[in-house]
């Protein structure tokens, strides 16, 4: 079963995103929204873990309106930016949707 | 496609927000909702006595809104209204309380509903606080 996990916790504040990333499969995707987009900021850790992931062949999404909000720059070329409309289809097209809540 | 929204955060919280939108565009998208279901803090979000900061959205407003408009099923788990006085008409008489603010569109009912939903949705998709 293929799974969309939807991170939205500061990667600064706790550990979901790691334990995520710990946890997706190739076939998976995750979705950053909410402060977890912080984790793309360009030199930290939870970019770098993110960096490494995308090289592993994940799949690797982020919620526009929050990146906007939010003005991050020097963004990564395997990321992909959704609006919410794409949020709904990525979560169709993934069989099961995992809110890290 | 079927979906079942699940809101567990504080009705100013960005995930309410979120959850709002989601629902929104999935409608938009031809989707269907079979119901959203309000748990924990979230269940604030259906009083009818919120008042928003007049800079800010009001969320349950905003959320009566979507639900009235689209006549979508929308329940508020009982147990975690009642602890935060979010109460209907009935319970209100059975607790003896002033006063019901269940806001319209909302109705109060168990966890079973949550479980029904996600039986008969083919994707839950749950939003937090954050």
């Amino acid at each position: 079963m293929t799974t969309l996990h939807v991170v939205s916790h500061s990667p600064f504040a706790d550990d979901r995103l790691q334990s995520c990333i710990r946890l997706l499969r190739p076939e998976d995707g995750l979705l950053l929204c909410g402060n977890a987009v912080e984790a793309l900021r360009d030199g930290t850790k939870p970019r770098a873990l993110l960096d490494e992931a995308a090289a592993a062949s994940r799949s690797i999404y982020a919620l526009d309106e929050d990146l906007a909000a939010r003005a991050l720059a020097g963004l990564p070329e395997w990321l992909r930016a959704v609006d919410y409309a794409g949020f709904v289809e990525l979560s169709c097209q993934y069989q099961r949707v995992n809110g890290w809540t | 496609m079927k979906f079942t929204i699940a809101v567990f955060g504080a009705p100013h919280a960005p995930g309410t927000r979120r959850a709002l939108r989601f629902a929104q565009a999935a409608l938009a998208g031809g989707h269907e909702i079979v119901r959203v279901f309000l748990y924990r803090e979230a269940v604030q979000t259906a009083s009818a006595n919120l008042v928003s900061p007049q800079d800010e959205t009001d969320m349950g407003r905003a959320w009566q809104r979507f639900v009235a408009d689209n006549q979508i099923d929308a329940v508020v788990c009982i147990a975690a209204a009642l602890r935060r006085g979010v109460l209907d008409t009935g319970e209100a008489q059975r607790y003896q309380r002033p006063a019901a603010n269940l806001a319209a569109g909302w109705a109060l009912s168990g966890l079973g509903q949550l479980h029904e939903a996600a039986q008969q949705c083919d994707r839950l998709v749950c939003f937090g606080d954050q």
